[in-house]
């Protein structure tokens, strides 16, 4: 999709984690490389698991995760934002009485200069730097198609907006690596081209490095050049959209029976899921 | 008035505002309010209401008490309904308010026979000028506030409730236990202290109390507005609603709880101030649960997360408590009342009545049948 560079960014080195005696990744070896990363897998398979080892909710039991070369768990979770890691949550996180504008403003936490001190006296370069972060965030928003909508309580926008709202919060603490759980489960078709347009840029403009966990494997399968299947806790198979799907271990374990049939009948075309 | 900031596609940056003044209702409204409140002492219009009469020194001091609590449930405001913080060592650090103004800015002890008067040491303090030490007092106030708050680090709800309510009277405790702890805290122990009165240029002691007061309230809702209306009002609003996700946005919710903390420290230390001005005697027993249920009952009242709920809270408060001032079974029967048809009827407090009233079916309807009307 992009001419990146081979380098991955993120890399989880033997990742194991459990709960108690519940082995949940039993040592995931995987290369993030910039562009799309598609993660899938039934459920309890580990993947949220995996982004909350990235964010700091979970310790890694064995192994780590490494950013550019750096192990994660040296830095303490909400550092890791500044360096380079954001990410979206499978039901979105946002304050519904605050505005889309308030929101997303929540993402460029680390990038404020100012005190809150100066902001209690209002100093006209506080205020610069608050229009400025707006102006970058309303610009985001824009992006998506949400500026319309930018100064609307966020309780107010359908489970899709929020959730694209969501991923420009991410979005604006311009990352490295921008972790994505479930971005299309609840949107419409119109958001979701929406949504994906707007990724798109980003990847090939800032050579982002995007891992998404998606349980649409039609559009898993269209955006990512390389897609990896968790099953209890292991990658059972990695590869190109064509190499897993026709993955007999993917089809046995995710897929399921039918699904080879129905690829046979009509070429892909029903759904996955 | 400036141009309505926009990015380069013409969006703006900040909320459309009406034009003219319609834009400025908030600032008009509040102007106003707070002129009428300070003209009050010369224009004693309350006079029906005998209670807030402010012709008469009683119904001064009354008012006074109102702005003094709505100052603190300002502060305790942001606590509990911005930051979602139950921290309930608010009487405690009022006290450290009322006690500190009055010990640091009391005259030294004096028993020499040259003095010029001779003060014994139950009333004797610093004597530090009475304006700096309310600045002094409230920042240690927040910082006591930030220590109180430190098992929010790891406390939640009920058990962060029981944490700082016990730290809170802990200050009380120490205050009434001075001299076996530290006789420079001068606090008298448990029989109260003389607060020595400030006047503002010969004013008489209820009007420079009223002033204060309302200087008080004057501080706390500015403070309240720009902190709310700015960074910190979303960051503290993410930390009540969204903690868990606070992590990844690199928002450190045990700091900006602390930061909630010190504010309302600051502005229950403000209020304290005020208040002992205009009770002109401080007393351990004051500052118990008791006024921690009686700033609860303004700020519920009120109305939690509204910038006018405590002044109104107050209001009703101090109306209750004087009018039933002889019987005291009776007043805490009617408040505890008041308390419940509160949480079941108005949850968010009588300050939320033009919002329930606004989006009520029957004012709907009544809107939708004037438009018809015009057209």
């Amino acid at each position: 999709m992009n001419s990146a560079s081979t380098t991955a960014p993120l890399s989880l080195d033997d990742l194991h984690v459990s709960f108690g005696g519940n082995r949940v990744l039993e040592g995931v070896n995987i290369d993030f490389v910039p562009g799309f990363n598609g993660l899938i897998g039934p459920n309890g398979a580990g993947k949220t698991t995996i982004f909350n080892v990235l964010s700091g909710y979970v310790k890694a039991t064995r192994g780590g995760a490494f950013l550019d070369g750096k192990d994660l768990s040296d830095l303490k979770p909400t550092d890791r934002v500044s360096n380079g890691i954001s990410r979206t949550f499978q039901s979105p996180k946002l304050i519904l009485d605050a505005t889309v504008l308030e929101n997303v403003l929540l993402g460029m936490h680390r990038k404020f200069r100012h005190g809150h001190v100066t902001e209690l006296f209002r100093l006209p370069n506080q205020r610069r730097e608050e229009d400025q972060a707006r102006e970058v965030c309303i610009d985001m928003l824009e992006e998506f198609g949400l500026a319309e909508d930018a100064h609307k309580e966020t309780g107010d926008l359908s489970l899709g907006s929020q959730k694209i709202v969501e991923v420009c919060r991410a979005l604006v603490a311009e990352p490295k690596v921008l972790l994505l759980d479930e971005p299309a489960a609840g949107l419409g078709a119109n958001d979701v081209t929406i949504l994906l347009k707007g990724l798109r840029k980003f990847v090939q403009e800032k050579n982002l490095c995007l891992v998404i966990i998606e349980h649409d494997l039609e559009l898993v399968t269209a955006l990512c050049p390389i897609i990896y299947v968790l099953h209890f806790g292991r990658i059972i198979s990695e590869g190109s959209a064509e190499a897993i799907t026709t993955d007999p271990a993917v089809i046995e374990a995710y897929l399921g029976k039918g699904y080879a049939q129905d690829n046979e009948k009509d070429q892909g075309d029903s759904s996955a899921i | 008035m400036a141009q309505v900031k926009t990015n380069s596609s013409g969006y703006p940056l900040y909320p459309p505002k009406p034009e003219g003044i319609k834009g400025q209702q908030k600032l008009v409204s509040a102007i106003l309010t707070f002129a009428f409140l300070a003209a009050l002492p010369w224009l004693p219009i309350l006079g029906w209401l005998t209670i807030f009469d402010t012709g008469t020194n009683y119904g001064l001091g009354n008012l006074a008490f109102v702005f003094a609590y709505a100052a603190a449930g300002v502060g305790f405001n942001f606590l509990i309904g911005y930051s979602g913080t139950l921290g309930l060592a608010h009487a405690g650090l009022f006290a450290i308010g009322a006690y500190g103004t009055a010990i640091l800015s009391a005259p030294p002890e004096c028993l020499e026979e040259t003095c010029e008067t001779i003060i014994r040491p139950a009333v004797a303090g610093y004597g530090w000028p009475f304006l700096l030490t309310i600045p002094l007092v409230c920042i240690f106030a927040s910082l006591v506030g930030v220590v109180v708050g430190f098992p929010a680090a790891r406390l939640k709800g009920f058990y962060l409730a029981i944490a700082t309510l016990a730290l809170g009277e802990l200050i009380v405790k120490l205050i009434s236990l001075d001299e076996k702890i530290w006789s420079g805290l001068k606090t008298n122990g448990g029989t109260g202290k003389q607060v020595p009165i400030f006047e503002f240029f010969g004013s008489g002691q209820l009007k420079s109390a009223y002033f204060l007061s309302l200087g008080a309230l004057l501080i706390t809702f500015v403070g309240y507005v720009i902190y709310t209306e700015n960074r910190l009002g979303r960051t503290l609003k993410s930390v009540r609603d969204i903690e868990i996700a606070t992590g990844p946005l690199g928002i450190s919710s045990t700091y900006y709880k602390l930061i909630a903390f010190g504010l309302s420290g600051f502005a229950a230390a403000l209020a304290g101030a005020a208040w002992s001005q205009n009770s002109a005697f401080v007393n351990p027993s004051s500052f118990k649960t008791r006024l921690l249920v009686f700033l609860l009952v303004v700020l519920i009242l009120g109305g939690t997360g509204k910038l006018w709920g405590p002044l109104i809270g107050a209001i009703i408060f101090v109306y209750i408590r004087q009018e039933f001032q002889d019987s005291q079974k009776l007043l805490f029967f009617l408040i505890g009342i008041a308390l419940m048809l509160a949480i079941l009827i108005l949850p968010k407090g009588v300050a939320s009545l033009p919002d329930r009233f606004r989006d009520s079916r029957w004012a709907q309807d009544l809107r939708r049948r004037l438009k018809t009307v015009k057209i």
